[in-house]
């Protein structure tokens, strides 16, 4: 139904409308419709979203007293914070856990995807199922994980204790927290991903897999030399859409296991959070907040640079 | 167009292996929801009964009760549940109007400035808000905007990924049709309300429910920004509840099994139309 005519001209004759459109009729508002119709909106996202990453920046570089008196303090934070065993531990925990999950999540998703793009029976049924736990907060996804893989009553272990493997500490162990953050992470985005790369798979066109299949090419094949290289724009945006999200990974962290056991679950935003509401230093939040920020950043300039300008909408 | 080429089909073995996978990762995604809603649905006592070893009742209750949710009044589980819809609902309405306005400029006008500020909605589409939550409690922190209902509203009403959603879909209307509107002498806000907007119910469906369940949803900034009792939202109320020490898990589940079936009502419902217009405003 959203298939209007409207909806459907290319965009390369609509470029071109809009050309001939500008030289009939340039749509220059009066100053005051302008206003009406940008300032709500661009003042909003400037005093709420532009604003606080300049005061990020300059905050990092001050710090704070007890007595709320703000003094500058040159690199001093940052200087404070390499010096910091935690921060480091902190630093390799956030890598650890999206160098793991990102390529996790994305290939579930993938395979999520080619197992509902296939024509078949109760296709809606397994899309809807798969897409569900995504419609979970995950604060809640994070409550109700705690208490499946609670040690006592929990309903995993429950299971487990009637195998060889037995009762698992999951949380509580400082071997397996990480790992069960990243499961959980993994239950709810998935089918979110899924999503994305099943539009990606409706568009790559028919004829190619005709073509490969006259050609004698084996599915594996098709795979390999159509379907990957034609979703690369999908799989980038995916890809770096899942990493901003994961690089700030923190309600699980703060809800179940507050950074512990011994460090072990302690992202960077996490600590950012303890920084400044639990040791009230917020030069030194500020500053975590800084590096996160960067760090996203980096992620989002590497899909500029992949993308062309004006296809990254 | 049922007899394609693409991967995984036909073949009866791969049939059968292609649905036994896709029943396995079902069952993965639904069995947790299932487990809560079921022990919602059970007294305490009974749950704890049965977990220590596995049997049919650690799954199905022996004895079916509401009192988990009966119990959930004398909490402050309502109260929570009504600041999130009022602050979801209130977000979701004045932000569909400022975003869509927002998003109708950019299509439609020409002017000044309009590059950068087009940059700075896009910036701000690909930046995660947790990633400004901190500086942004200092700044509403010197605006004196803490605990209070706007602290979670204004804040969240502007969204750079709906903008672009709407632009996306207003940049796609013919001009002739607003052209009969100026003919006939109407403003450009006659023409935005009574024919940019009515054509547009489709965005406005999927920007309305991405706004609802974004705040909805929202654990980070409401847990910093509301702290007091009477603000504190849904999210924010149950991970209190298993913090403290003898949880009572079955309103636990209750409330969750409430708050999961509010957020999941939305997508349900319109399941199709969403899935259609995030997925082609992500790439497209």
């Amino acid at each position: 139904m959203t298939d209007s005519p409207v909806a459907s001209s290319t965009p390369k004759s609509a470029a071109k409308a809009s050309r001939k459109r500008t030289m009939l009729d340039p749509q220059r508002p009066s100053w005051a419709t302008l206003m009406m119709f940008l300032l709500p909106a661009i003042s909003l996202l400037i005093v709420f979203r532009l604003a606080p990453i300049a005061i990020s920046i300059g905050g990092s570089f001050t710090s704070q007293s007890l007595l709320g008196e703000t003094t500058f303090h040159g690199l001093g934070n940052y200087s404070n914070l390499f010096a910091d065993e935690g921060f480091w531990n902190s630093v390799r925990v956030t890598l650890l856990f999206n160098i793991i999950i990102n390529p996790l999540q994305i290939f579930v998703a993938f395979i999520m995807a080619l197992l509902v793009f296939a024509p078949g029976r109760f296709l809606t049924f397994f899309r809807v199922s798969f897409f569900l736990p995504m419609t979970m907060s995950t604060a809640l996804v994070a409550v109700m994980w705690n208490l499946l893989f609670d040690p006592n009553l929990g309903l995993v272990n429950s299971i487990l204790a009637q195998t060889p493997l037995g009762r698992q500490g999951f949380f509580f162990d400082e071997d397996q927290a990480l790992g069960a953050m990243i499961w959980i992470s993994t239950w709810k985005g998935a089918g979110y991903y899924m999503i994305f790369l099943l539009a990606g798979l409706f568009r790559i066109s028919e004829e190619l897999y005709e073509a490969a299949h006259v050609d004698g090419a084996s599915p594996w094949q098709q795979l390999r030399l159509i379907t990957l290289p034609q979703m690369k724009r999908t799989f980038l945006f995916v890809f770096v859409a899942d990493t901003t999200v994961n690089l700030l990974f923190f309600a699980p962290v703060y809800i179940i296991t507050r950074g512990g056991p011994n460090g072990s679950t302690d992202t960077l935003m996490y600590r950012a959070y303890e920084s400044s509401f639990t040791f009230v230093d917020w030069g030194r939040a500020l500053s975590l907040s800084c590096i996160l920020l960067s760090l996203v950043v980096i992620v989002a300039c590497a899909q500029m640079l992949f993308f062309k300008p004006g296809e990254g909408e | 167009m049922n007899d394609t080429f693409r991967p995984g089909t036909h073949h009866p073995v791969k049939h059968i292996g292609r649905y036994t996978l896709m029943c396995a990762l079902a069952f993965l995604a639904l069995a947790p929801l299932l487990w809560m809603f079921l022990s919602s649905l059970r007294p305490t006592q009974e749950m704890f009964s049965y977990a220590g070893s596995f049997s049919w009742h650690t799954i199905w209750p022996e004895t079916f009760t509401l009192s988990n949710y009966t119990g959930l009044l004398e909490t402050g589980f309502p109260r929570a549940i009504g600041n999130s819809l009022f602050v979801a609902g209130v977000t979701m309405v004045i932000g569909v109007l400022v975003n869509a306005a927002a998003a109708f400029a950019f299509a439609t006008f020409q002017f000044r400035f309009r590059g950068p500020l087009f940059l700075l909605v896009l910036l701000t589409a690909m930046m995660p808000f947790e990633a400004i939550v901190l500086p942004l409690y200092m700044l509403v922190n010197k605006l004196g905007m803490i605990d209070s209902y706007s602290v979670l509203i204004v804040p969240e009403l502007a969204n750079g990924f709906v903008i672009l959603m709407f632009r996306q879909f207003f940049a796609a209307i013919p001009r002739e049709l607003y052209e009969a509107g100026r003919i006939d002498g109407a403003s450009w806000l006659r023409i935005f309300f009574f024919i940019a907007l009515p054509v547009s119910w489709p965005v406005i469906l999927t920007g309305s429910i991405m706004i609802f369940i974004t705040q909805f949803e929202a654990f980070f900034w409401p847990l910093v920004a509301a702290p007091s009792a009477e603000l504190t939202v849904a999210q924010v109320e149950i991970a209190k509840n298993i913090s403290l020490e003898g949880a009572n898990w079955g309103l636990l589940f209750s409330s969750m099994s409430i708050v999961c079936v509010i957020a999941a009502l939305p997508f349900l419902v319109f399941q199709r139309f969403y899935i259609r217009n995030v997925a082609s405003s992500g790439i497209k």
